[in-house]
């Protein structure tokens, strides 16, 4: 937030001025314990397996940065429309181009090994399953304030309402895992599904889609300079 | 010159940003309204969108994860 430094100092009348401010806990006494209390765990878990322990480091980094990114996919989603700013959408462009390269480096791999590809169950037909549970999936996370990442940061941030939306996070995902069976019988196993990698190769699967992101990525910086030129016109 | 405080602790995400844009609209030019927030999206959406804008924007901690964004009708 360097951006705060270079802004003119706005003047308050005084009185308003966080007259109401209590003093700030100093937190970093905190932030040593639950280092300590993280390690102490991972170490812990690492007795136990340590596929158990890169699960929890692996998690604890991506709250991390979710959180100090204030990355959120609802955003990325919304602000186009309600700000006019790309900035959270771009970056997420920049997230799905990184784990394209990840991912396919990965099942590459195994396939050069001769090993099962793994997270082939995902490949799944688009159906009309997909609409459906997008446009439902959209209603709730501007409802809930947060997608699924995005509400289990906040809940650790303490913001008390999204505990709500956690629990019903939970029931709804359980209620889904209850009718998948239904919609994959109807729906998802009509489909064909796709898999890029056997339409254009692997190379250039991975060429592809980095070029659909890079176009979205173009698409998403014109858009919110134009928006930007048309919002400063109509004020 | 006025200043007009709005309350939008415990709004998740997409609330605080629509009440700012909603009550900017009413002040008048050389206003100040200071946005109060709690929720951390919010704290990156309504500063950015006001800066878009061309208004002069601050961002205050006033107590741990809470916020006051102070947006000045500039135009």
């Amino acid at each position: 937030m360097s951006e705060n430094e270079t802004v003119s100092s706005i003047q308050r009348s005084p009185r308003s001025r966080a007259s109401t401010r209590k003093p700030k806990v100093n937190q970093i006494p905190f932030g040593v314990l639950l280092l300590l209390i993280t390690i102490g765990m991972g170490i812990m878990l690492n007795i136990q397996s340590s596929n158990l322990a890169l699960f929890f480091i692996t998690g604890i980094c991506f709250g991390f940065i979710l959180q100090k990114s204030r990355f959120c996919f609802t955003a990325s989603m919304r602000d186009p429309y309600l700000t006019g700013s790309t900035s959270v959408t771009r970056m997420v462009l920049v997230a799905f181009a990184i784990t394209t390269i990840g991912f396919t480096a990965i099942k590459y791999g195994y396939l050069q090994s001769g090993l099962p590809i793994p997270g082939m169950g995902y490949v799944v037909p688009i159906s009309f399953a997909t609409i459906i549970g997008a446009f439902l999936f959209g209603i709730g996370m501007v409802i809930a304030g947060g997608c699924a990442s995005g509400t289990l940061m906040r809940v650790g941030e303490g913001f008390t309402m999204q505990i709500l939306s956690l629990i019903f996070f939970v029931i709804g995902s359980l209620w889904a895992a209850h009718d998948f069976e239904w919609w994959k019988f109807h729906v998802i196993s009509k489909g064909k599904p796709i898999f890029l990698p056997d339409i254009f190769g692997w190379f250039g699967a991975v060429i592809v889609q980095l070029l659909i992101i890079l176009f979205l990525y173009i698409a998403a910086e014109k858009y919110q300079k134009a928006r930007t030129i048309k919002d400063q016109q109509n004020n | 010159m006025n200043e007009v405080v709005l309350d939008c602790m415990g709004e998740a995400c997409p609330v605080p940003l629509i009440k700012a844009q909603n009550k900017l609209k009413e002040l008048a030019l050389g206003d100040l309204l200071i946005v109060q927030i709690d929720h951390s999206c919010a704290m990156k959406n309504v500063p950015e969108w006001a800066r878009k804008e061309g208004y002069n924007v601050e961002v205050e901690e006033v107590d741990d994860g809470e916020w006051e964004v102070i947006i000045e009708k500039t135009k």
